[in-house]
């Protein structure tokens, strides 16, 4: 059994076990957060937690979310307290929540010190590998009281992930660069999930031990690495209004063996980016473009 | 009327704006709560969990009272960086003053000083010293005997603002492309609510850096006969341009560590008030100190609300006014002494 | 009665750089009094020295030897507000930009009396007041100074020094932008001064007509040391000024006064003729003068 689902497992079972009056959990950064009771009002400043909560159907207990959390479509229905970076915290108070969900990856430190001033209960959340993933799953699903949920989301993530580990398993890995964003040019290091993600799918990340998320990367030393496939990031989804990707520069790179191979692609980045149900759906699309020759 | 009691007047009229714009403030946001449950909030008597109060008390009044203290600490050291190089235009963004704060408050930030009380004391003394670091540079480069070049004043404080404004950049990019985004939103210049300890330091040393420039501003208006001149009246005219020099770098530094980079109050009010009440700092000092604070409160309410719930930085408002402000006063009033 | 001012010895140089930009020169081993009440000028050419004397006096810089006094008392540990309340002084030129009015500007000679008050008193109102009557400035007191013409800007500046009440006024070349109207009022105006209410003057100046006419003690000064000091007739003595101006000067009467006049012997502008030229104004001027 993966460790993954050992972690998720024992996670679950722990939680199903403790009692559902006032309690204190451990966040995902070891704070601890005490809840007088399972919170009926969460509102979410990660997109990644909305669209967890969405997949577990605990939507009826989100009250709040940022502009950004764009998936589902039905999440629009739910009123938004502003950007991730600055929430407007007016809003946020009326909608009285009793849990507020936020990343250290995305939302300010000083947001979450005003809704600690405010005595408003904060859940940290970080993920950067699948295990995590699952991880966070499993505590949204005790969070909004929809553990029962958890092993089917949980399993056909699982599901998927492995079909696509021994769709590609025959082949040989391919070198893989892949362009956050272009200019300056910015990578993904080792502590970001696209490495792992590129890994499952069959490739392997020439930025896998460089930095630590997402750390500036020189042009010239990505082209000496010779990647076979090139993935550039698309800004332009979603609420997020940054620029598309730029082929035509790259495309310039005659080179390079991706350029020559013609294997030069756009992703989605809002898949790509967030750790929460579409983690397969980013790990397929990966693999399409590494190993096109496994899903014929 | 003699300027003692047309202080008098002047500081009436303008407290009585700022009672105003307080109210406005208070009453006035994305809560949508209604005059009453503000007024009932404030009055003591909503419960203290309830939303009146919670918004009213921990959200606006803070707010409230950092934007005062801020727009007037910045208005104050508008009108002494301009009594010190006898310039209208100086002020602490155009001095790069601000751009030599926000410096030392980056970097107090990637040192990894967090908010404890004793280290939002420390981020303000980074400030301060990074502010008084961009200030005595600009006035060594652009210093020649007799006094300050205004052009090279200018040219200097553009040029040190670029310098600290590259070195920002410097930092950022060693920086985690996570953390990017609050480091940028920082440097637009925001006011938030502030713990009530914070703002109690920030109140004492903007209130303090304001009384220093105060009790040099007799002084000031001396300066404006020339160095030489001012010394034989009997001013101590090193220990004045220190004096003023550090209180205003302090003021500076003290707005940047608590609420970010805010530029052009100390262009637009000092000006403003001028045009009423003529050029004695005397007058100019306190009702900058009250002008300033009505009219960044004002700016932010407007910040606030107008494209509500979202907010815009306050500081992206002052810059869209106070630059063409900057270069209207370049064109019209002040191109003769070009 | 002791002296009002008294130099002795004293010697100053400026560092080289600012020799060259301030136009500062040194000085060297100067010594006279000024008797109080009396109007005393210094004269002297360009480099002679003459502002750093001024300097000297309101410890703008202080002496490197020897010793200032005023009204006895050594002038080197004396605070500047101290000083500022015996000795006022008048510059070359109003300061630009000056955005005050001239009643702000007046009322700023009254600092030194009440360094430490935030507002002046209504007595710096009414010394104020009557400084600007005795110069007549007092119809202009809510104009800005720019607005005023020269010779009004030049009785303003002297209104703020009167308002200082000073037991001595110095003056830095008060007439040399004026013309000749003004010039007149302004030598009118400190004989006034000095006459009404016994306050010693200073003057320097480059104009020795002015200089001769007004004061009655001057001190010409030579590359920074006393060349002579002394009643006008007796300090403006051809051949003394020859040597120190450097250039051939004649000295008359003036008929009405009394008091010498300085002429320069100007040069013809004609080519001289062959073998003399007997009628160019210098031939005949030094000839006349020889003969005298």
């Amino acid at each position: 059994m993966k460790p993954a689902r050992v972690a998720a497992l024992a996670t679950l079972l722990l939680l199903v076990v403790s009692p559902a009056a006032a309690f204190t959990v451990r966040d995902m950064l070891g704070r601890e957060v005490t809840l007088a009771a399972p919170p009926q009002r969460i509102v979410s400043l990660v997109p990644s937690v909305t669209e967890i909560v969405f997949a577990l159907g605990g939507e009826a207990r989100l009250v709040g979310r940022t502009d950004f959390c764009d998936y589902p479509a039905a999440a629009q229905a739910t009123p938004s307290v502003g950007g991730m970076v600055n929430p407007n915290l007016e809003t946020l108070v009326t909608l009285k929540p009793d849990l507020v969900f936020a990343t250290d990856e995305g939302n300010r430190e000083d947001t979450v010190r005003q809704l600690a001033r405010l005595r408003i209960p904060v859940y940290l959340v970080h993920a950067n590998r699948v295990a995590e993933t699952l991880d966070l799953i499993t505590r949204v699903g005790a969070m909004t009281e929809r553990q029962a949920e958890v092993p089917r989301v949980s399993g056909e993530m699982l599901r998927r992930i492995e079909a696509v580990r021994k769709a590609v398993a025959p082949f040989a890995r391919r070198r893989v660069l892949y362009v956050l964003w272009p200019d300056p040019l910015i990578v993904p290091g080792r502590e970001s999930m696209l490495t792992e993600l590129i890994e499952i799918a069959g490739g392997a990340s020439i930025t896998a031990t460089d930095g630590e998320a997402y750390p500036r990367f020189s042009l010239e030393a990505a082209v000496a690495r010779a990647p076979e496939v090139i993935i550039l990031a698309d800004h332009s989804t979603g609420a997020s209004t940054a620029g598309r990707s730029a082929p035509d520069k790259w495309k310039r790179l005659t080179n390079v063996p991706a350029v020559q191979a013609g294997r030069l692609y756009s992703a989605d980045l809002s898949i790509l980016h967030r750790y929460g149900p579409r983690v397969p759906d980013g790990i397929e699309m990966l693999a399409r473009f590494i190993h096109p020759e496994a899903f014929r | 009327m003699s300027a003692a009691s047309r202080l008098a007047l002047a500081l009436g009229i303008l407290g009585a704006v700022l009672l105003v714009v307080i109210a406005l403030a208070l009453f006035v946001g994305s809560a949508g709560l209604s005059p009453r449950a503000v007024a009932r909030a404030l009055a003591g008597r909503a419960g203290a969990e309830s939303i009146e109060s919670i918004v009213t008390l921990q959200l606006r009044l803070p707010r409230v009272v950092a934007a005062v203290l801020a727009g007037g600490a910045l208005a104050v050291a508008g009108v002494a960086f301009q009594g010190l190089t006898r310039n209208p235009l100086a002020e602490p963004a155009v001095l790069g003053v601000s751009s030599g704060a926000a410096f030392g408050v980056v970097l107090a930030q990637i040192s990894g000083l967090q908010l404890s009380f004793l280290e939002v004391l420390g981020v303000a003394t980074f400030a301060f010293a990074g502010a008084l670091l961009a200030a005595a540079a600009v006035y060594m480069i652009a210093a020649v005997p007799g006094g300050l070049s205004i052009q090279t004043l200018l040219l200097a404080g553009v040029i040190v603002g670029i310098f600290f404004t590259s070195a920002i950049t410097v930092l950022i990019s060693i920086m985690d492309y996570n953390r990017l985004g609050g480091v940028i939103y920082w440097l637009l210049g925001n006011l938030a609510p502030i713990p009530a300890t914070s703002l109690a330091l920030f109140a004492a040393l903007a209130l303090g850096g304001s009384w220093l420039i105060l009790r040099s501003a007799r002084e000031l208006n001396l300066l404006a006969l020339g160095e030489e001149a001012a010394v034989q009246l009997g001013v101590d005219v090193t220990r004045l341009k220190r004096r003023v020099f550090t209180a205003a770098a302090l003021l500076t530094g003290s707005v940047v560590a608590f609420t970010g980079p805010i530029g052009f109050v100390g262009l637009v009010v000092p000006h403003v008030l001028r045009g009423i009440l003529g050029q004695d700092n005397r007058l100019l000092v306190p009702t900058a100190l009250v002008g300033g604070g009505a009219f960044l409160l004002a700016a932010d309410t407007l910040a606030r609300n107008i494209v509500a719930p979202a907010e815009l930085s306050v500081g992206v408002i002052t810059s869209f006014c106070g630059a063409p402000f900057f270069v209207y006063l370049l064109r019209t009033r002040y191109r003769a002494t070009l | 009665m002791a002296p009002l001012v008294e130099f002795t010895g004293v010697g100053f140089g400026y560092p080289r750089p600012e020799r060259e930009r301030e136009g500062g020169f040194s000085v060297t081993d100067v010594s006279f009094a000024i008797e109080a009440g009396e109007i005393f000028g210094v004269i002297g050419p360009n480099s002679a020295g003459k502002t750093t004397l001024l300097r000297l006096l309101t410890r703008v810089v202080s002496a490197d030897r020897g010793e200032i006094r005023l009204a006895g008392r050594v002038i080197a540990p004396l605070a500047h507000a101290e000083l500022a309340r015996q000795i006022a002084v008048v510059p070359q030129e109003a300061p630009r930009p000056f955005p005050f009015t001239v009643e702000q500007l007046v009322l700023m000679g009254r600092y030194p009396h009440g360094p430490g008050r935030y507002f002046e008193t209504d007595e710096d109102q009414a010394l104020a007041r009557a400084a600007m009557a005795a110069t007549g400035v007092l119809e202009l007191a809510g104009l800005p100074l720019e607005q005023l013409s020269g010779g009004e800007r030049q009785r303003a500046m002297l209104a703020r020094a009167l308002a200082q009440q000073p037991k001595l006024l110095v003056l830095d070349e008060p007439t040399s932008h004026l013309d000749l109207r003004y010039q007149l009022e302004t030598a009118a105006l400190l004989r006034r001064v000095n006459a009404e209410q016994g306050t010693t003057v200073l003057l320097v100046s480059h104009d020795l007509d002015l200089a001769a006419e007004v004061c009655d003690r001057l001190l010409l000064l030579d590359r920074g040391r006393v060349a002579r000091v002394g009643p006008p007739t007796t300090v403006l003595e051809r051949s003394l000024l020859e040597r120190v101006f450097r250039c051939p000067v004649a000295v008359d009467l003036n008929p009405t006064s009394g008091r010498p006049l300085v002429r320069v012997a100007w040069p013809s502008g004609r080519a001289p003729r062959q073998g003399g030229d007997q009628s160019s104004p210098s031939a005949q001027g030094s000839r006349s003068e020889g003969s005298r």
